[in-house]
């Protein structure tokens, strides 16, 4: 068997420029979009770097006093330093709080995303390519979850499954892959009709590398547009979680969690345990769908020029 | 399976939505006649003897009468009997006020009173039954309408305090009906204050004033009980003018009512304790690990001095004034000051983290070790803070601590299976003195004979069984009053349980209404009343 494939041209291959120096100058072309991504990169940076950049460890129980607690923005702190933000009920600094949390809320986000994402385009591309009844199976599965609301799917998997971050994860996974199946679905029904496939089928490749190799790249860039918008949900989805209560550990509070701890004070006018977290929040969810939304107009070929 | 809080932030945003749309529509001054009351906690039946639950017994108080009545601070007063006395050792004697007459207009005699005691152990379907305050009596004699007897096995000077729990039902209307006739209105027929009108499982309890009662009439006319579980829905429902008073407003929420000229705050020192449970089990406890995070081979706990060493970690002026805002008295013992069997003596445990740290260096833990501390989701007020702060004041000794609560339905049954190794519950001392917490809380669990119901934690003295033993039985009230303090003196110096606080209750109403605030922190429409501004 012929180990050489002529390779596969490029559907819009329209410049000598590589695609991913077209995509970076169409991306700058935007300011609004180049000021979400800086936002998200100084958003990420706090996060990564979270332990080294806090006041204080928010999660470590020793480090706080509940004589510190609910102390407004600006007050000195016993042992020296300024709580930015304030203090929470329990006395924990909110600067440190919201990095920490900014930690939990993007890595539970990303780590859901790129899972949901790996499960949602084996389904769909399956599906896609072998066509007939497995299609139908997944394609129906798909369809009756997406007519449940998110939420609810996701209260009755915390229910079931018991809290805990690898659980919420678990939840967001099953909630969001039904998305990437269908968009995938869609765009490699299209792709399967073209020439170059029918090429690669004539050259008997196998059906794995002919889905993985020639079918897949294809299908990308709907997939990362759909895929940074849904960050931005599975992270929103998160904080609802830890809004209602059921996320992560009460000592180790989350975004969604701080504005939970902070929402009874605010009618006594104790706003900033509520609202910093929230700006955090809006902010993150922001952030990433300015970039989506750029990354969605310069990958759609029809949008360009 | 883990059990799931119910979304209650998101019932209420609704709630709030709601009541702020509800307040806007009903904002027609009310009229000085009418009381609105909203209250934290679901009513689950009108039936008197059905459950001894607390927002059960609240509305019954309304409606039916008892032979003994407690005041605002616990102290028994005459109710329908006015007065009693013991013939011999093993006799009670209550004497009947003449003239009481039940809604229907047929008057309360002593059948009625033995009607419902023989009632009460006979309620189908009982999840806690009143029958502890019944069980003691072995025969009842009527000796005229207005003299009833009753004889025990054993001498039993707890009698008027059990007589103050059971509340008498007419023999004519109740006999035979099940409790759902009580819900209807059917048989929910006492002597009361308020004769009940309506009853909306989960929403509300109407009731209008009853002008035959034997006793002084109360200023309002009709009152509504609005049940409201959420804490900020509560709290919007009376900004918004929804209802006139609310029980339990959020301590988050006192620095507003306290400034707001509209309201009008007003406090009691309750007779219940915040407290903790040790696991007492010679095991290795389910939650307690060395800092390598394997299993401890022996429970620290089992030592009194790591138990005193915890008790001096805990910051507990710091809880009252930060967590609770104020809204609680730091304790060293069971009941607070006012209440029969207060030892004096007895005084909270001061704050010690250096000699902490040395008994646990002393008792062999120079590290400390790890634990997991548990607690329930609102039930008690702040309940999940106090928990927290007790995590934080632990970690600075040394005890790394963690934190796990759940509501109160799968908490408590866990925690009654010695699941947990370190977590806190409430008791309030329903009878008013001493012997309540100590027989239910310290003495050695023994199901036969009623004993350590909720001493979840198992602690066991002989001298502590032996003093609530004899003090059960003693007639004399101060050789009671002895053997009381004395046995909580050796329970606290043991640490059997730990103390924390007792909560204060809580009362918001408009300014225009005024609440006359009780230890049992029942929340009683008659002790409201109209205030002239």
């Amino acid at each position: 068997m012929s180990t050489v494939v002529p390779a596969v041209p490029e559907p819009a291959a329209r410049a000598a420029q590589s695609p991913f120096a077209r995509i970076a100058s169409d991306f700058v072309a935007n300011p609004v979009a180049v000021f979400g991504l800086v936002l998200l990169a100084l958003i990420v940076a706090a996060a990564v770097f979270a332990p080294l950049i806090s006041p204080q460890n928010p999660y470590d129980l020793a480090q706080l006093d509940v004589m510190d607690s609910k102390l407004p923005p600006g007050s000195k702190s016993p042992n020296g330093g300024t709580f930015w933000l304030g203090t929470d009920d329990q006395g924990r600094d909110m600067l440190s709080a919201i990095f920490y949390g900014l930690r939990i809320s993007l890595m539970v986000g990303a780590a859901s995303t790129v899972l949901a994402l790996l499960v949602g385009l084996t389904m769909g591309l399956t599906a896609a390519y072998l066509g007939g009844r497995i299609e139908t199976l997944i394609m129906r599965i798909v369809d009756i979850q997406l007519s449940f609301p998110a939420i609810l799917i996701a209260l009755i998997l915390i229910a079931v499954l018991g809290q805990g971050t690898g659980k919420v994860i678990a939840a967001l996974v099953t909630i969001q892959w039904a998305y990437y199946a269908r968009t995938v679905r869609s765009a490699a029904l299209v792709e399967k009709r073209k020439e170059y496939m029918e090429a690669a089928r004539c050259l008997a490749l196998s059906p794995a590398r002919i889905v993985f190799r020639h079918l897949l790249p294809n299908c990308l860039p709907p997939m990362i547009v759909v895929a940074t918008v849904q960050v931005a949900a599975a992270i929103a989805l998160e904080a609802t979680l830890s809004f209602l209560g059921l996320g992560l550990p009460i000592t180790e509070p989350s975004l969604g969690l701080l504005i939970a701890n902070g929402y009874q004070y605010l009618l006594s006018g104790k706003y900033w345990i509520s609202f910093f977290p929230g700006v955090a929040l809006l902010a993150t969810i922001v952030s990433i769908n300015l970039v989506a939304d750029q990354l969605r107009d310069v990958l759609n070929p029809r949008l360009s020029r | 399976m883990r059990p799931v809080p119910v979304p209650r932030r998101l019932a209420a945003a609704i709630a709030i939505a709601a009541s702020v749309a509800l307040g806007v529509a009903l904002t027609a001054p009310a009229s000085a006649q009418e009381l609105k009351i909203a209250v934290a906690a679901d009513v689950t039946s009108i039936d008197p003897h059905f459950f001894n639950l607390f927002p059960n017994n609240n509305i019954a108080e309304h409606i039916f009468d008892k032979l003994v009545q407690m005041d605002a601070d616990s102290r028994m007063i005459p109710g329908v009997a006015t007065s009693w006395k013991t013939l011999d050792d093993r006799t009670w004697e209550f004497k009947l006020r003449r003239g009481v007459k039940f809604h229907d207009g047929s008057e309360l005699t002593a059948e009625d009173v033995a009607f419902s005691i023989n009632r009460v152990p006979t309620v189908p379907n009982s999840p806690g039954p009143f029958s502890a305050y019944t069980k003691a009596i072995v025969g009842i004699d009527i000796v005229d309408p207005y003299t009833i007897r009753f004889r025990t096995a054993a001498p039993h000077p707890l009698m008027p305090n059990d007589m103050s729990t059971i509340y008498i039902v007419s023999k004519k209307v109740a006999t035979g009906a099940p409790t759902e006739d009580f819900n209807s209105g059917k048989a929910a027929v006492g002597s009361g204050r308020y004769k009940f009108v309506r009853y909306v499982n989960g929403d509300r309890v109407e009731i209008v004033r009853n002008d035959a009662y034997w006793g002084e009439k109360p200023p309002f006319a009709r009152v509504t009980f609005r049940i409201i579980k959420n804490e900020p829905a509560r709290m919007a429902a009376l900004l918004s003018g929804d209802v006139d008073a609310i029980e339990q407003p959020p301590t988050a929420d006192l620095a507003r009512l306290k400034s707001d000229p509209k309201f009008t705050l007003t406090s009691k020192i309750s007779h219940r304790v915040i407290y903790f449970n040790f696991d007492h089990l010679d095991r290795s406890s389910p939650f307690v690990t060395g800092k390598d995070g394997k299993p401890l081979e022996k429970n620290p706990l089992t030592d009194v001095r790591v138990r005193r060493a915890i008790s001096k970690a805990i910051n507990r002026p710091a809880i009252a004034e930060r967590v609770m805002e104020g809204q609680a008295i730091p304790s060293g013992q069971l009941v607070s000051e006012k209440l029969f069997g207060h030892n004096p003596a007895l005084k909270a445990e001061a704050y010690d983290p250096e000699g902490a740290k040395k008994l646990l260096a002393e008792a062999g833990y120079p590290n400390g070790f790890n634990l997991t501390i548990h607690g329930p989701a609102g039930r008690y007020v702040n309940d999940e803070k106090i928990v927290q702060a007790v995590a934080q004041m632990l970690a600075r000794v040394g005890i790394t601590a963690k934190v796990e609560t759940a509501p109160m339905g799968p908490y408590s049954g866990r925690a009654s299976k010695q699941e947990f190794s370190f977590h806190m519950v409430g008791w309030g001392a329903s009878t008013g003195e001493a012997s309540s917490p100590l027989r239910s809380l310290l003495a050695t669990f023994n199901r036969d004979k009623g004993l350590g119901a909720v001493n979840w934690g198992r602690y066991s003295n002989t001298r502590v069984d032996y003093l609530i033993e004899q003090a059960l039985q003693q007639v004399n009230d101060e050789n009671r009053m002895i053997m009381l303090q004395r046995a909580t003196e050796l329970a606290m110096a043991d640490l059997g349980i730990m103390p924390i606080h007792f909560q204060f209750t809580m009362w918001a109403t408009k300014k225009n209404v005024a609440y006359t605030p009780r230890t049992d922190e029942y929340t009683l429409a008659f002790q409201f009343r109209p205030v002239r501004q």
